[in-house]
């Protein structure tokens, strides 16, 4: 809300420089978001009295005007139909600038007469849009007064956000002042908490809330001989300053009580909503489809959950929240129905929300009013309305089924001091909640605190606590240290594993990347995940974010296709949440590890498979076993895909180069490594190859040890073979690589595929360097060669290869 | 002349020759060669050793022994001369541009945010704190309800929500707002006294712009005992973000809501940069505005199953990349989500 330092120094009574009070108030109350310095100077311009009006001998549209501005009489040309002799209007003087444009006003010559000065119209004075005639002021202004004196605007204007808590009460100049009064010292001077009804009652108004739920009261005064025209200028400018639009004076006035006060107020025009002389005034919900035109002209369709006021012909306002366009004030209005009252805020909520509309009335009912409030408003209202008009009041309504009164809360002063960590006495507590409002009844280190209505916030002792430790000041409280245990805290596994695996992936050259959680319905259907059940947004903010991913992949491929625009060769990572939809609870949350590979392929298909091994996918496997092997893996081995938690990537794999990656000591697999599919690419705009591998990192971390075991370095000699062979297509390096072992046993410590040839048949040559070690004793070149022929009769007989010798 | 003479004169005429010739020598394979040269089978020197026997007794002892002491000289310097060339070599002949650039290693970076989040998490854990972690899809029951943010509250306005569809309607599915459902979680399976910090991902549904992302981190602390304090708080933020911006940093608190803690703050640190003094950075005002904080509202306790008035404990949060914006001076936080790689390979 935008508060006037003027309004807020006049009320308030602080001496406090500007400067003081912004940092008393964000140190002790409330966040200042801005302040904005506003008003003209107005150098040169005051108060003038007409004196005398002659028609203009040379323009019938000009008069010749003297003008008394204290010192002396100007004679002053004015186009302006709207002034009398008497009447009291802003003059520039020679010299004096106009803010709107900058003109400096100069003795002129019009039509032959002279001229020394200008009487203004409110445009012209930068106040508003009126051109409609000269600005005419209060008469008992003495003429000469400079004019910044009296339109007041040279302000500062506040914007505070105050937020949920204490919008019942600090969202007005009254609830900001008295913040500022117990942070001074200084006292309010007028007294709002005197301001009670009186007991005029009218037969012209009946009120009767319907349900108690809607409202706990409604208060209706019917005030005659209401004249509809413009605010004094006081009340104007005020409104202007805080960011509301002046509109005439009745509706001015509830919205000067509403800044004053913090209780919005609505005027309705009596003609419109009585019948046979008296208005019943129903506050009832509305019934399903009924249609109200609210003030902006639309027309709402409600519902059981909104709360209209109503008369017996139909909805008058939507309560709360706007006006109905038929039954509000206009240049008509004669009588006045003023309503001020307090409705159910959650209600009002709902309302505002359905509709979109944010108005100040809303935004004020639905964070709950005191309902004593309600009638502090009223009667300022009407005090203000009957001192600016003359408007006689009729009499008042009253519905208040269940008046408020102010609530006890015991106060232990051992827990203030226990809370804040800081010795405040008692007598200081108890002086900041007198100057906060609240009463206090002491009993030793006990105090029976008395909320006063207004402050609905303030509930629990910790609520009182808070009024004490920030008006005290935080800033003594001394930052103290804590007596704790000091046995070291539990580790998190989860956590430091992710670490250990994001250091290792560096290393290797991998980048880490940080992506949204969300893709959109294009992007799964285009990496073919459509069919996979996704967690949707209720109200995306954008077609970008409607599905909860099921894979990283998705978005590590616009990754991919973005990061091409700048680099040949990609190595990205990404350990993140995949949330994958479980039937009525939470889903199912996935930490996975996604790592894409683009390798600059310089390799052609006739390349055979030797220069394959350079291609993304060996590459990507090259890196995901080094991985594995890092965390203590040294059993994984590779299969085609199966159903399982790899399912989700199965979608978009190009299916005949996809493994998914297994170890002995478990059933399931633990990840999977494969190319993605090249239509899947093309559709995301990448015309190259991309290999990912992908584990759950939860699953990795459960069979990855990191405890190693030292096993004795050979003490004899390894004996060395080489083997070449012939192998048809079909024949896959892990059949040879498992006959080998089997026949090989515990001799055989190590095997590698060092050459691959591809003949033009089809068929290829494999040459493999094998190790022998005799363990317990140095292998004799026999049993080496007897371990040889066994393993080549094996091959020769179970698998489709030839030795080539 | 006799025969004694001329030998011992041909052994002092190829030792002549030999020093000169090894003195002249400018290789290893020189050296070698007169290796053969002079003490070769097929040498003068060993020829003259082979006459030797035609010669008296007397005689072969006194030119023998020449003959020795000489061998013993040349294979001295030879040894030697080999040992000066072979421990030097012309490093001119094999000098090098070294301004040619080497091949690049394949370089990876760890993203700005796990940088800036395993430095916080160490000097937490250092402090004793554990880690706790929760669900980033979470019930409204631990994200709001719980916190004491009740349904049709005004207070849920503040963070703007990305509802989930669920069929659930009692207790619907949203992506956290916060790290503080963690807090919730922690304390359902875990008893007092005990501090702990939650780090993690949120979602907030509202438009970005170079401050604002709708998927953002956050950094959530919880201690609670019997007399935790908001001294005890102003320590701990304190300690931590001294050690963090590794300089003695100031912490001021200042009056807030929050409906999860009662009484709240907003804590603001001394500007990293100045000390307070005031500088561009913190808008002259000396101070930078950090995160949120209070001490933990009762409600909260009662939810997560701890009797009302048992326990006192505060609980902080800050957005890290706020943090990270402020250590590596990044102008958007839209650059963390970029995935760009020119972004990233920065850090």
């Amino acid at each position: 809300m935008k508060y006037s330092y003027n309004w807020l120094k006049e009320i308030s009574g602080t001496k406090l420089s500007l400067e003081e009070l912004i940092q008393g108030i964000t140190m002790h109350a409330l966040e200042i978001e801005g302040v904005e310095k506003v008003g003209k100077a107005f150098e040169n311009f005051v108060v003038g009295e007409i004196l005398e009006i002659t028609p203009h001998p040379n323009a019938d549209k000009l008069q010749l005007t003297k003008v008394s501005v204290g010192d002396k009489v100007l004679a002053i040309v004015c186009g302006a139909k709207n002034i009398a002799v008497g009447d009291k209007v802003p003059v520039a003087l020679v010299g004096a600038k106009l803010p709107t444009n900058g003109m400096e006003i100069k003795e002129a010559e019009i039509r032959g007469e002279k001229s020394f000065g200008m009487l203004c119209a409110l445009d012209e004075l930068g106040l508003g849009s009126d051109h409609a005639g000269i600005l005419l002021l209060e008469k008992n202004l003495k003429n000469g007064t400079p004019l910044k004196e009296i339109l007041g605007q040279d302000d500062h204007i506040l914007e505070i956000k105050v937020l949920p808590d204490r919008a019942h009460d600090a969202v007005s100049h009254v609830g900001l002042a008295r913040e500022i009064s117990a942070l001074t010292g200084s006292e309010i001077e007028f007294d709002y908490d005197g301001l009670k009804l009186a007991k005029k009652k009218t037969a012209k108004v009946k009120v009767s809330i319907e349900n108690k739920d809607l409202g706990s009261r409604y208060l209706a005064a019917k005030l005659d001989n209401v004249k509809i025209e413009k605010s004094p200028q006081w009340i104007s400018a005020r409104l202007e300053s805080c960011g509301i639009r002046a509109i005439n004076n009745v509706v001015d006035v509830t919205n000067y009580v509403m800044l004053e006060l913090g209780q919005p107020l609505h005027a309705f025009d009596f003609a419109e909503i009585e019948t046979g002389g008296v208005a019943e005034i129903i506050v009832r919900s509305a019934k399903a489809n009924e249609e109200i035109i609210i003030l902006d002209g639309s027309v709402k369709k409600l519902s059981s959950e909104d709360i209209v006021i109503a008369n017996k012909k139909g909805a008058l306002a939507l309560a709360g929240v706007m006006g109905g366009k038929n039954s509000g004030v206009s240049e008509k209005t004669s009588s006045i129905v003023l309503e001020s009252a307090t409705f159910n805020p959650a209600l009002i909520r709902k309302t505002k929300n359905k509709f979109g509309l944010q108005t100040d009335a809303a935004m004020r009912f639905e964070k709950g009013l005191d309902p004593n409030l309600a009638e502090k408003a009223m009667v300022r209202a009407i005090e203000i309305l009957t001192h600016i008009t003359d408007a006689k009041l009729d009499g008042i309504v009253d519905e208040y089924p269940a008046p408020v009164k102010p609530w006890t809360v015991r106060l232990d002063l051992n827990y203030v001091n226990s809370l804040l960590g800081e010795n405040v006495p008692a007598s200081v507590s108890k002086k900041i909640l007198l100057s906060l409002g609240f009463g206090v009844k002491n009993a030793g280190k006990i105090f029976l605190v008395s909320v006063p209505t207004f402050r609905l916030d303030v509930l629990t002792p910790e609520d009182l606590i808070e009024e004490i430790g920030r008006v005290y000041g935080y800033e003594k409280i001394k930052a103290t240290a804590q007596l704790v245990s000091v046995k070291p805290p539990i580790a998190n596994e989860q956590r430091i594993f992710a670490r250990n695996v994001k250091n290792i992936l560096v290393g290797q050259g991998f980048s880490e990347v940080y992506n949204y959680a969300f893709y959109s319905q294009k992007d799964a259907e285009t990496a073919k995940l459509k069919s996979f059940q996704h967690l949707e947004l209720e109200a995306p903010g954008n077609l970008e974010q409607t599905l909860l991913r099921v894979s990283l992949i998705p978005n590590l491929l616009k990754n991919v296709r973005e990061n091409l625009k700048f680099t040949k060769e990609i190595q990205l990572f990404e350990i993140g949440k995949v949330f994958l939809a479980n039937s009525g609870g939470l889903p199912d949350e996935k930490n996975m590890l996604c790592g894409v590979v683009l390798l600059e392929e310089k390799v052609a298909k006739k390349d055979g498979k030797n220069k394959l091994r350079q291609t993304s996918f060996f590459q990507a496997k090259s890196l995901a076993e080094d991985l594995l092997l890092q965390v203590g893996i040294l059993d994984q081995y590779f299969g085609e895909l199966q159903e399982g938690f790899q399912q989700v990537s199965k979608a978009f794999c190009h299916e005949g180069r996809a493994s998914e990656i297994k170890i002995t000591s478990s059933q399931e697999p633990i990840g999977v490594i494969a190319e993605i599919n090249p239509l899947v690419l093309a559709d995301f705009g990448i015309s190259s190859r991309v290999a990912f591998f992908e584990f759950d990192l939860k699953l990795l971390q459960a069979v990855s040890s990191a405890e190693r075991e030292f096993k004795a370095i050979p003490k004899y000699p390894n004996v060395s073979r080489d083997l070449a062979m012939l192998v048809t297509d079909g024949t896959r390096v892990d059949e040879i690589l498992e006959v080998m072992q089997a026949e090989g046993g515990d001799l055989l410590v190590d095997v590698d595929l060092f050459d691959i040839f591809d003949f033009e048949d089809g068929t290829s040559s494999y040459a493999f360097h094998l190790l022998l070690n005799g363990e317990s004793r140095t292998l004799t070149s026999q049993e080496a060669d007897a371990t040889m022929e066994k393993i080549i009769a094996s091959l020769e007989k179970n698998l489709k290869v030839k030795i080539r010798k | 002349m006799t025969n004694e003479n001329m030998l011992k004169e041909k052994i002092v005429k190829i030792k002549q020759e030999a020093l000169t010739a090894v003195e002249k020598a400018k290789n290893v394979e020189e050296i070698l060669q007169l290796e053969i040269q002079f003490l070769g089978r097929k040498s003068d020197f060993v020829g003259i050793l082979r006459q030797l026997k035609d010669v008296s007794v007397e005689e072969k002892r006194e030119v023998g022994q020449l003959a020795n002491s000489v061998k013993v000289e040349i294979q001295t310097l030879l040894e030697e001369k080999k040992k000066s060339l072979s421990s030097s070599f012309d490093a001119q002949a094999e000098k090098i541009d070294v301004t040619i650039p080497a091949l690049k290693m394949r370089q990876g970076h760890l993203h700005p945010l796990t940088k800036i989040q395993n430095e916080i998490e160490d000097i937490f854990t250092s402090m004793g704190f554990e880690i706790a972690d929760g669900p980033e899809v979470e019930d409204e029951f631990h994200n709001f309800d719980a916190l004491n943010m009740p349904k049709d509250h005004p207070a849920r306005d503040m963070q703007d929500t990305f509802w989930l569809k669920s069929e659930n309607k009692k207790n619907r599915i949203v992506l956290r707002t916060h790290t503080s459902n963690v807090q919730i979680r922690y304390m359902e399976t875990h008893q007092p006294p005990f501090r702990i910090i939650a780090p993690g991902r949120i979602y907030r549904n509202e438009a970005s712009d170079s401050t604002h992302e709708h998927t953002f981190h956050q950094f959530e602390a919880l201690v609670v005992g019997d007399e935790i304090n908001v001294g005890n708080f102003k320590f701990v933020a304190q300690q931590f973000f001294s050690k963090f911006f590794k300089k003695e940093i100031q912490i001021r608190i200042r009056p807030s809501f929050f409906p999860f803690t009662e009484p709240s703050f907003e804590f603001d640190i001394s500007c990293t940069i100045c000390g307070g003094k005031g500088c561009s950075a913190c808008k002259n005002v000396g101070w930078l505005e950090i995160g949120g904080a209070g001490m933990v509202n009762q409600n909260v306790f009662v939810a997560s199953g701890y009797p009302r008035g048992k326990y006192q404990g505060f609980a902080w949060g800050f957005g890290l990349e706020r943090l990270a914006m402020m250590k590596y001076k990044i102008d958007d936080i839209r650059h963390f989500h970029s995935g760009d790689l020119r972004f990233i390979k920065q850090f």
